[in-house]
């Protein structure tokens, strides 16, 4: 067991899925001013699969899922390093497409932000931002991204109503069709689940499982058991430092790190 | 704590809850003073506003018998504080009396030298009479009321009382005064020799006689008609020698053409300025002669006034000559103007019109009395009714029915229209002490269309004041509601895109620090003063407009498109570069580029006027050349809206699609390429549409453009705009930025651009803020008094052309409020025209505050 104060650089686990890696993320760091939030991350996030972010309130976790779709563009005096590479290409590179970016990475919020418009809105929202009139072509995403979402059978009969109508869980499932709807390949969850009753969080969760494969996710979660339960991979973050990644088997029962094996088995944060 | 030494555990202290319990108390009566203030405000206008409508009212009414025999009056006179009634009959007997009891004073008489008075007439003010008699010969004469102010120990001694107030030496009558004063009111007799009118000797049968003075010199017209029918202007003339100082009267006479038959003729009218004679038989037909040539007068028109069956029995003038006052034995009464009409059949190119119509009596009008102070007249009934009425408004405003039914044969109205009195022949005789305040106003001369004298058509006109007693005050409401609705309307046109999207950029586009530095700047431009802003729009900026207007259309045109197309140009930039100059190098060089513009259009805007305007902007607005250029440049925003609507419905996605499959450079080419056409598109749809409305004929002059005035809605609307911008900037920016955060997080997330983002997620959240922010907006301009005094020209207008001025009923009662008389018309007009300010500013930030409600009712649930 590695103790903490030798935590110099990340451990790893031997890592290999079936359909390797879509994002590599280098010596990724980043500064919110002159404040460093992120040390030297980097870490493969495997295709199809879903890798957990775990860690301590304020370790960066959020900061870091945002540097992926590049959310983090908006904030005032924001300053990076390092390589995150989709497919080969660095998504801080000077020719890339911020906007084209986002639309490969759907992205569902802490909290669920359904717009206040129709339900059908909702989720045609970013066929819309696309310019996508087709009639058809809407109802059709909107049905497949509602199935997606396991919401079809619960608001079908009331897809011009107001979404803000929705229970909280619905809304988030809402939030997770609205996501798939623009045809991603990466899901990025910021914690979908903190606002939720167990029930609701328990539908997510399967429909995570469900999603496994066709999309390739990435979940940002405070609930050892959720993460034990939906991941395949698990990073575990400390004060803006990537500790330990590995399978989840793997970081649960077998970390290498003392601090990981404090955080897994509940002993602070 | 020091009070006992338990506490209770979770005890709140006394003073906390007493000063819990105070604050509560003072805010709510504070909060309830504040809306008693505004109500208070209300009621106290309402109460000012009200008389206007009260119409009148008989205060006191006096009907009594006259002691001893009284002759038929040809003549009655009243003087102007309503105390000595003077009735003249055939034979020359002058009866007078105390007009509210009946008292008879000392009966006097002219001297006719046994002749009988066979025609009687007097000019408008009562004072100067003419009497006609059976030989053809006519006398001049004098009524006159004198009216003076004693000290108390000058009255003369043995004064007999006729009532508490008022004594009589016989022949006068006094009354106490304040300040230690009696007022004497007398009147004079005068007769002058008589003069041979009608050459055959035959009676006159009727007249009529005007005195104008000049300085000291009387003109004096008579215009009669003799038994044989002949028909005779004269006009006596006193002049002074210049070198001599010798005073030389003059007579010339002039016949007019005979009418067809005489035998009937009961009427005889004509002008102070002598340049219209009137005559009318009793069948109704007016004879009109034009006599503005006094050698050469001829018969212009005749017209019919009567019904087959019905008597004219009334025929006059209101007060200024401008009103033929005309009443029938059916009871119908009606006013005519003699106006210059197109096409008229008539020998002067004149003819009379029917313009008024009054509320008619239930039997035949018998007696008709005008006022000297305004439009307002008296008639009476064979019945015995007597009708106040006012020849604005047409309304009759009070009706009296005497108790005992008698015809009156005589009625004058009192000079200041405050009393009438009336007389009847079997020695009976009226008084009615009237109030009316405010003859001539009524909800149709506020609001609705009226007829006024020496107007061609009705209309909608504010005239407030005018030189002479004569004049008709033309109080209509419209010309003001409509400045303001003008104003507001153009300057909100102005502001609202600049504003709101100023809103959207900083609150969607600028990062936090520098939002936090711009706002407060706005901010302090809404501190400006708006006289200074009046000012400055007035008489600095509407002269610059003035001469360089062909640059500042241009500029609206121009800018815009400059700003796009250099947006596309970035686009080029490679994106390192694009990285390195964000932010002030960006800022800067947008600043740079619209002063940029700014002197581009400055440059170009000689060319574009020739190009455009036929040479000369203001003289192409007169009418010079073709509308087709100007509906080009009216069409470009609707057309660029519908083409890049139908571009981006049709062929968007896929050029989405295709253009982001593309390189860099050559991306932003083909994007910088899909606008060229879209705006070539735009050019040349527009061009097809302004072609084709001016081929129909479609012509925006007279209409929303016209005739170029300096100080017009334009210059009010960029001063105005002023004013308002900071307003509505500051609001809808609040309401922008009060949409969450994680709305605009997911909206990005999704893929959106932020300007997809503002205006698919932002603007519609935030609307009934931004909503709001627009409704204060306006009730600002709606309000805002010194902007439009000092640069909207001031002229109640109805006219939409942007390039005239306008009036707003703020600056009207800035304007007007200072030559009001206090509790005159105009000054409670004034009131009713704040009231109207009020009415609409009140339901204009009742409906932004309610929408503002709702917004914030909305915003929390998200
Ligand atoms: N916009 C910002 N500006 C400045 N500092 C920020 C900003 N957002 C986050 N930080 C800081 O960066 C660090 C990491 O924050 P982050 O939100 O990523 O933590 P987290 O792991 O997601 O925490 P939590 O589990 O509470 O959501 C924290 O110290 C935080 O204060
Ligand atoms: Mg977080």
């Amino acid at each position: 067991m590695i103790r903490n104060s030798d935590t110099n650089g990340t451990v790893y686990h031997v890592q290999g899925g079936p359909m390797g890696t879509l994002l590599t993320i280098k010596d990724f760091c980043l500064w919110y001013g002159r404040a460093q939030a992120l040390f030297d991350v980097g870490m493969g996030v495997e295709k199809g699969l879903v890798t957990a972010l775990i860690g301590p309130s304020g370790c960066g976790k959020s900061t870091l899922l945002r540097g992926i779709n590049r959310m983090n563009d908006l904030i005032d005096g924001l300053r990076t390093s390092g390589e995150i590479l989709l497919d080969g290409t660095d998504i801080y590179g000077p020719d890339v497409d911020v906007i084209g970016l986002r639309k490969v990475m759907g992205m569902v919020f802490q909290k669920p932000n359904p717009f206040p418009m129709s339900i059908a809105d909702n989720v045609c929202y970013p066929l819309k931002v696309d310019g996508v009139r087709d009639k058809k072509t809407l109802r059709d995403t909107l049905e497949n991204a509602l199935k997606a979402s396991a919401l079809w059978d619960e608001v079908k009969d009331r897809l011009q109503d107001n979404a803000l109508g929705l229970s909280g869980g619905q809304q988030q499932r809402l939030c997770i069709a609205r996501a798939i709807a623009g045809d991603p390949e990466v899901l990025l969850m910021d914690e979908p689940c903190s606002a939720l009753d167990p029930v609701a969080t328990a539908k997510i969760e399967d429909l995570i499982d469900e999603l496994r494969g066709r999309y390739t996710i990435v979940i940002v979660t405070h609930n050892m058991q959720q993460a034990a339960r939906v991941s395949d991979n698990t990073a575990f973050m400390y004060l803006g430092k990537l500790i330990e990644y590995g399978e989840t088997s793997v970081i649960f029962t077998n970390p290498k790190v003392e601090k990981t094996m404090e955080y897994v088995t509940g002993r602070f944060g | 704590m020091t009070d006992s030494g338990k506490r209770g555990p979770k005890k709140t202290r006394t003073w906390v809850l007493i000063a819990d319990r105070l604050a509560d108390r003072s805010i709510t009566v504070g909060g309830v003073l504040v809306i008693g203030a505004v109500l208070g405000m209300m009621v106290f206008l309402v109460h000012e506003v009200l008389p206007l409508f009260r119409g009148g009212s008989v205060e006191s009414s006096h009907v009594y018998q006259l002691q001893g025999k009284q002759e038929p009056a040809i003549n009655l006179a009243m003087d102007e504080y309503k105390t000595i009634a003077v009735s003249v009959s055939r034979e020359g007997q002058v009866a007078t009396w105390h007009v509210e009891t009946g008292f008879p004073l000392e009966k006097r008489s002219f001297d006719l030298k046994d002749k009988t008075i066979t025609a009687f007439a007097k000019t408008l003010d009562s004072s100067n009479i003419a009497v006609g008699f059976s030989d053809g010969t006519v006398r001049f004469g004098r009524i006159e009321f004198r009216n003076d102010v004693l000290p108390e120990d000058q009255a003369p001694a043995g004064l007999k009382k006729i009532n508490e107030l008022y004594e009589t030496d016989g022949s006068a009558v006094y009354s106490r005064v304040p300040g230690r004063q009696i007022r004497k009111i007398s009147f004079k007799l005068e007769l002058d020799d008589e003069i041979q009118v009608s050459e055959s000797g035959s009676p006159i049968k009727v007249m009529d006689y005007r005195l104008t003075m000049f300085g000291e010199r009387p003109k004096r017209i008579l215009l009669t008609m003799d038994g044989s029918g002949t028909a005779t202007m004269s006009m006596t003339e006193t002049k002074m020698n210049m070198f001599t100082r010798k005073v030389v009267t003059k007579t010339s006479k002039s016949s007019l053409p005979p009418i067809p038959d005489s035998s009937d003729v009961a009427f005889a009218l004509v002008t102070e300025m002598a340049d219209q004679a009137y005559f009318a038989d009793k069948k109704g037909i007016i004879y009109r002669y034009n006599t503005r040539d006094f050698e050469h007068p001829f018969l212009a028109e005749t017209v019919e006034t009567m019904p087959q069956g019905t008597n004219l029995t009334v025929l006059g003038f209101l007060m200024g000559e401008a009103s033929l006052v005309v009443g029938g034995s059916d009871g119908s009464l009606s006013i005519y103007f003699l106006l210059a009409r197109e096409g008229a059949k008539t020998l002067d190119g004149a003819s009379l019109v029917r313009t008024r119509k009054f509320e008619p009596h239930n039997s035949a009008v018998t007696g008709f009395s005008p006022g000297q102070r305004g439009k307002t007249f008296a008639t009476c009934d064979s019945k015995g009714e007597i009708w106040l009425r006012n020849g604005t408004s047409e309304e009759t405003l009070v009706k009296i029915s005497p108790p005992e039914k008698s015809s009156w044969q005589a009625l004058v109205l009192a000079p200041r229209m405050n009393g009438i009195l009336a007389f009847s022949s079997n020695g009976s005789s009226g008084f009615w002490d009237l109030s009316v305040p405010h003859p001539e106003i009524s909800l149709h001369t506020l609001f609705g269309k009226v007829w006024y004298e020496g107007y061609s058509e009705p209309g909608y006109t504010w005239q407030s004041s005018g030189a002479t007693d004569a004049f008709e005050p033309k109080l209509s409401l419209v010309p003001l509601i409509f400045g303001t609705l003008k104003a507001t309307m153009y300057s909100l046109m102005f502001a609202i895109p600049i504003a709101l999207l100023g809103a959207i950029y900083t609150s969607e586009f600028l990062p936090a620090r520098v939002r936090g530095k711009i706002k407060p700047v706005m901010e302090v431009m809404a501190s400006i003063p708006s006289v200074v802003l009046g000012f400055v729009a007035g008489l600095v900026l509407a002269p610059v407009v003035e001469n360089w207007i062909s640059a500042v259309l241009l500029v609206f045109l121009a800018l815009p498109l400059l700003l796009v197309f250099s947006a596309y140009l970035w686009q080029l930039m490679p994106a390192s570069t694009a990285v390195r100059l964000e932010g002030l190098p960006k800022f800067v060089l947008m600043f740079v580029l619209v002063g940029f513009g700014f002197y581009l259009t400055y440059l170009g805007g000689p060319s574009f006027e020739k190009f455009f305007f036929n040479g000369n902007f203001q003289s192409w607005l007169n009418g010079e050349g073709s509308p087709a250029a100007f509906l080009f440049l009216m069409t470009v925003p609707l057309a660029a809206a519908a083409v890049s609507w139908s571009f981006s419905r049709f062929w968007g996605y896929r050029a989405y699609q295709y253009i982001r499959k593309m390189e860099m450079p050559y991306s932003a080419l083909l994007d910088l390429f899909r606008w060229l056409c879209i705006a070539g598109v735009t050019a040349l749809l527009s061009y097809v549409i302004a072609v084709s409305l001016a081929g129909v004929g479609f012509d925006p002059r007279g209409s929303i453009v016209g005739t170029y005035v300096q100080r017009n809605t334009l210059v009010v609307g960029f001063a105005m705009g002023f004013a308002v911008i900071p307003l509505i900037y500051t609001l809808a920016e609040d309401a922008l930025n009060s949409v969450p955060d994680h709305l605009r997080a997911a909206s990005l997330g999704c893929g959106a651009t932020p300007w997809q983002t503002a205006i698919w997620i932002i603007l519609p959240t935030a609307l009934s803020g931004v909503f709001s922010a627009v409704m204060i907006g306006m009730g600002r301009a709606v309000g805002e008094t010194m902007i439009v005094v000092m640069s909207a020209g001031n002229t109640p207008l109805l006219d939409l052309n942007i390039f005239n001025g306008l009036r707003a009923l703020s600056a009207n009662i800035a304007v007007e409020l200072p030559e009001a008389p206090k509790d005159g018309t105009l000054y409670r007009v004034l009131f009713l025209t704040g009231l109207v300010l009020f009415g609409m500013t009140f339901v204009i930030n009742t409906v932004a505050e309610l929408v503002r409600l709702r917004f914030r009712k909305r915003a929390m649930q998200l």
